[in-house]
């Protein structure tokens, strides 16, 4: 097997030459300090893996990877940044839909191991494009969306939008949530981060590992980078909304998550693209734990 | 019977509630009232009739009377009538005391010798004392006065923390800008010197199979077996890593990691030049290395967008705080970033003259429209979106400036850009004892 192409971008040029050291055994190194380069790059080859900053002149990282997406949407993209502003951040999710947020400074195991992950989820990506599945799954069970909001206008938009073209329903408490994931696997979620009191990330990062195909969206007023990076990372959040968020862009972001989870119904494969990193937090791993077991009993239950 | 202790003072207070007089009791009768020991601090009796205060009588007036010979004899049956003050000093109880109080004090006659009469719409309540009413108009002013300055107190200290809190949302700016500025150098340094580790690990394998190899083929003794093996050894190593190649790259990434840490030095010591802040209050200086030190450490946030352009003549030292300039300066620098929409230029210049020292920062950004441009100073002024701005940032350099017997002018056109004129005397009168916190109203004033 040849080896997976990686394409890093950084317009420090310090900073690439010491990532290819760091690649140049295990993978066929592209480096450019000039994102239109990357995009040439991205053109004329197959790049299983794109590593961009995002903070450089002209082109923004979240902007460079979203033009990415259009041009290659197998290749896997990753942000490493040493600036978490917030609107990066949301960017990165939206825009650039990236496979992880890495911070600078960065740890090498850590970024060798998350890159070869990505390059071999890639490789699979092309294979599936590459061998398309022409049979159409006849079958197509109503989708399930589930709100988890107290907020009433963001219940109302999804009936509005998606009416009787899926089963809703509206948990606005985290055990109802909770319950309602264990009845059936849900194909799209809005959700806070915070249902009263309770904060709800732990529940957002465990719903991937119930059923990959999932998609997340979050809309919030809550506005923490650090806390969203971890999202962006653990939870494989498709789009994060702030709050007040329009009627017109939620709906088109549930019309387009709803394509979304179709697509991973029909190619399972694919569904690797958006595998989570493990959740960091001790108090959200119990947690993650707990509903873990709380979702099996209810399981069993409902089975028996 | 009085309480001067009582804030809210009202008139009914001051009521001493003495018995009415008839106009018709005889001056005799009235003249010995005066002589009860609960009269005794009476000036004044009062005259009523139909419940109506018609008049008053005093000591001083009996004193008058009385002067004349056998008036006592001659007048002491008639009744009081005929000898009262007919314009007596009256107050409405329903009022406010500060009203009370400038009534009686402009009616008053000197020397004072009648006491006033409260009544109730009209009707005869009781008599006051005109110093029971001075007094308790002093009490109040009093407690008024120092509530004025608990209130004047709050609002300073409210001021502080406001002042407090631009320097803090500025100071939070700059540290996520630093932290980014620091982390990129952080990053292939720490990712230069892990691959360091590694490879020296490697080279240190290698090189004991080297000497192994060395060692047995100078022994004699040593089987042509071994000795193969071992060379045979060391070819698949330098298959697996070209030593040469990859210490040739190190030591690129070594230049390039000495680079960085240089780099990260310059940006410590740029941050704890800045923030000389408030510790040293002043020290003659040349406000070009203010300028200089604003540039480096707004630099994360010029970098990409703007281009600068620097004019800096020769400036005489002029005493101030470097630190208050050094805000005065990345304040303008980064307003002059935000006002950009895409790339910018930022012309700095800097020029002594006429005993003064003038800097004029212009930048080519969106422009002020006309109806802002006069309350850019203003204290909570900003057009920048909640929670991004305090709208003291200007306020404080106008105050800066100020407080250093300058000035800051400013002209902008809209599409066109903005440019700000400071202008600051030579000899600065500013002295060492200067508050530290800036009074943040006089900006605004």
């Amino acid at each position: 097997m040849s080896k997976p192409t990686l394409l890093l971008i950084d317009d420090e040029e310090r900073i690439v030459r010491s990532l290819r050291m760091l690649f140049f055994s295990g993978y066929n190194v592209h480096t450019t300090t000039d994102p239109q380069e990357a995009i040439r790059i991205l053109r004329e080859e197959r790049v299983h893996v794109i590593v961009s900053d995002q903070r450089m002149p002209v082109m923004q990282g979240s902007e460079l990877l979203g033009i990415a997406r259009d041009i290659s949407p197998a290749t896997m993209r990753i942000l490493l940044t040493g600036y978490s502003d917030l609107d990066a951040s949301i960017a990165s999710v939206n825009e650039g839909e990236v496979f992880r947020y890495l911070l600078k400074p960065w740890d090498a195991m850590e970024v060798k191991k998350v890159v070869a992950e990505a390059a071999a989820i890639a490789e699979a990506s092309f294979d599936v494009q590459s061998h398309t599945n022409t049979q159409s799954v006849v079958e197509r069970k109503k989708p399930r969306v589930l709100i988890m909001d107290q907020d009433e206008t963001t219940a109302k938009t999804v009936h509005d939008t998606l009416g009787d073209r899926c089963e809703i329903v509206w948990a606005s408490d985290a055990q109802h949530a909770m319950e309602e994931l264990a009845k059936q696997d849900v194909s799209v979620v809005v959700s806070d981060l915070v249902l009263g009191e309770t904060n709800v990330g732990y529940i957002l990062k465990t719903i991937k590992q119930i059923n990959p195909q999932t998609q997340c969206i979050v809309v919030t007023s809550f506005n923490d980078t650090s806390r969203l990076i971890e999202l962006i990372n653990q939870a494989q959040i498709t789009r994060f909304l702030p709050k007040p968020v329009s009627k017109g862009v939620l709906a088109r972001n549930l019309e387009s998550m709803l394509e979304r989870f179709h697509i991973l119904h029909r190619q399972p494969a694919l569904q690797n693209r958006q595998t989570v990193a493990p959740i960091s937090d001790p108090k959200e791993k119990i947690q993650a734990g707990n509903f873990i077991g709380l979702l099996g009993r209810l399981r069993a239950r409902i089975g028996a | 019977m009085r309480q001067a202790d009582h804030r809210d003072k009202d008139i009914f207070s001051l009521i001493n509630p003495i018995d009415a007089i008839s106009p018709e009791c005889p001056l005799e009768e009235v003249y010995e009232l005066f002589f009860k020991p609960q009269y005794s601090k009476l000036l004044s009796l009062p005259i009523v009739e139909n419940g109506r205060p018609i008049g008053v009588i005093s000591r001083y007036r009996f004193m008058e009377i009385f002067l004349k010979r056998y008036a006592r004899e001659l007048y002491g049956k008639h009744p009081i009538r005929e000898f009262i003050n007919g314009a007596p000093l009256l107050v409405e109880l329903d009022q406010p005391l500060s009203m009370a109080a400038q009534h009686v004090t402009a009616n008053m006659q000197f020397p004072l010798t009648e006491d006033f009469i409260v009544t109730r719409r009209g009707r005869y309540l009781g008599v006051g004392f005109v110093m029971d009413l001075l007094k308790a108009m002093e009490t109040q002013m009093r407690a008024n006065t120092e509530a004025l300055e608990q209130a004047n107190q709050q609002l300073k200290s409210s001021q502080i923390a406001l002042v407090q809190s631009e320097k803090m949302a500025s100071l939070g700016q700059m540290v996520a800008g630093i932290a980014h500025e620091i982390n990129t150098p952080l990053g292939y340094v720490q990712n230069n010197v892990t691959m360091g580790q590694e490879l020296f690990q490697q080279i240190r394998v290698m090189i004991a199979e080297y000497e192994a190899l060395v060692d047995n083929l100078l022994d004699e003794q040593a089987s042509e077996v071994v000795i193969a093996a071992q060379m045979q050894q060391i070819a698949g190593m330098r298959a697996d890593v070209n030593a040469q190649e990859m210490l040739g790259e190190m030591h690129g990434l070594m230049d390039d990691s000495m680079y960085g840490i240089s780099q990260i030095s310059e940006l410590v010591l740029n941050l704890k030049n800045f923030s000389r802040m408030d510790a040293a209050a002043t020290e003659a200086v040349s406000l070009n290395d203010c300028i200089e030190s604003a540039l480096n450490i707004g630099r994360n946030i010029l970098k990409h967008k703007v281009e600068v352009i620097k004019e800096l003549g020769e400036l005489p030292p002029i005493t101030c705080a470097p630190s208050q300039f050094n805000q005065v300066f990345l304040n303008l620098f980064t307003n002059a970033a935000h006002a950009m929409q895409e790339q910018g230029t930022l012309h700095i210049e800097s020029w002594a003259a006429d005993d003064a020292v003038h800097i004029r920062v212009t930048d080519n950004g969106k422009g002020i429209p006309p109806e802002n441009l006069g309350r850019i100073f203003d204290p909570f002024f900003t057009t920048k979106p909640v929670g991004e701005g305090t709208g003291l940032g200007l306020a404080i350099t106008h105050q800066i400036i100020q407080k250093h017997g300058g000035q800051i002018r400013v002209d902008s056109r809209i599409g066109e850009g903005t440019c700000f004129l400071i202008t600051l005397p030579c000899a600065s009168p500013v002295s060492s004892t200067a508050p530290r916190q800036p009074a943040m109203l006089e900006a605004a004033a």
